[in-house]
């Protein structure tokens, strides 16, 4: 997965570096009927595409947020067996931080992908954020005042 | 027609303007591939960015006041549809779970242990218990193992149709085995 993320994040970063122009091959092109259909483009094999420096962190911004994303699934993962076997202090904070962070961005795709226009997304993604800031609030009161996540949990299935 | 497109199907840019809605118009792009019409995604004519143009289709519809064309309740279901749909709604209801979690122990005054003794105090009977165990653990169960199929696919594994199929299949035995072991532990 690793390598995967980081051949994309070359590819979009070699795109950066040529800053002010990029011509695509047509390996990266759309279909051949796109050059078809839009009689005033230049022949299929090659695009100018302009590339703003502002545009082209925004793409870095958004990859790096994929493969974070990735990568705190993996971390969630690998948590799970291990608040199992190994039950401690540092695993329920782990989980409380892994857990949030995992939902909070869960849940901002969802956000993303049926909350239109400006002014629902501001406010979708605000009460998102005081949401996740509340869980993990709540969640590190309970690790330190209460018996911690790991230990809830055994004792709940003790019932 | 052939789609030679080099960047992998996660890539930021969503369907651009000229697709109706649908509840995956961010992450499938079906309609993408069914429609012979212009789809060039993740092109960038003239310098205009994706949000540029998300945002113009979203302003164009909603000011024309167009109906929105039928989708979930024509298509055909099937069980990839299903599943991711499914993966999406044990995510948000996990979230609401320990968000819950979270908000009982800032809000809720007694221990964790005295909530718990509440609860044996109700003197509920063994397969009652059991099966709230299952209840519990069935969606984290379902969204942890379709979460690894997910992984699968963003490492660019099992994408081929058939084995969208398997590996779905796969997922609900091992959601259904591994809930059915742990609600009994």
């Amino acid at each position: 997965m690793a390598l995967a993320a980081a051949a994309a994040l070359g590819r979009l970063s070699l795109s950066c570096a040529r800053s002010r122009a990029l011509l695509l091959g047509p390996r990266s092109l759309r279909p051949a009927f796109v050059s078809a259909s839009l009689p005033d483009r230049p022949a299929p094999g090659g695009r100018r595409v302009h590339l703003s420096a502002s545009r082209c962190s925004n793409s870095k911004a958004a990859s790096l947020h994929w493969t974070s994303e990735r990568a705190v699934s993996v971390l969630l993962l690998g948590l799970l067996p291990t608040a199992y076997l190994f039950p401690s202090s540092a695993v329920d904070y782990s989980l409380a931080a892994v857990l949030t962070l995992h939902s909070h961005w869960g849940l901002g795709q969802i956000i993303t992908d049926y909350v239109h226009g400006d002014k629902m997304v501001k406010g979708a993604n605000a009460g998102l954020l005081m949401l996740s800031a509340v869980t993990f609030a709540g969640l590190c009161y309970f690790n330190y005042h209460d018996v911690g996540i790991c230990k809830a949990v055994a004792m709940l299935w003790s019932l | 027609m052939h789609w030679n497109l080099d960047l992998p199907d996660h890539a930021p840019a969503r369907c651009p303007p000229d697709h109706p809605t649908s509840p995956y118009a961010g992450r499938h792009c079906l309609r993408a591939h069914l429609s012979p019409r212009l789809c060039v995604r993740n092109a960038i004519p003239l310098g205009t960015a994706a949000k540029e143009e998300m945002e113009h289709f979203w302003n164009k519809n909603i000011n024309s006041n167009r109906p929105l064309s039928p989708h979930i309740t024509i298509y055909s279901w099937s069980l990839p549809m299903m599943m991711s749909i499914t993966h999406r709604g044990t995510g948000v209801a996990l979230s609401a779970g320990v968000s819950l979690f979270g908000l009982a122990a800032l809000l809720l005054p007694g221990s964790f242990e005295s909530h718990l003794q509440l609860v044996k105090a109700l003197g509920l009977g063994s397969s009652l218990i059991y099966t709230a165990k299952f209840a519990l653990v069935f969606p984290l169960m379902y969204h942890t193992w379709n979460g690894i199929r997910h992984l699968m696919w963003d490492l660019g594994k099992g994408l081929k149709i058939p084995q969208l199929y398997q590996s779905g299949v796969a997922v609900l035995v091992l959601t259904v085995l591994s809930s059915v072991g742990l609600a009994a532990m």
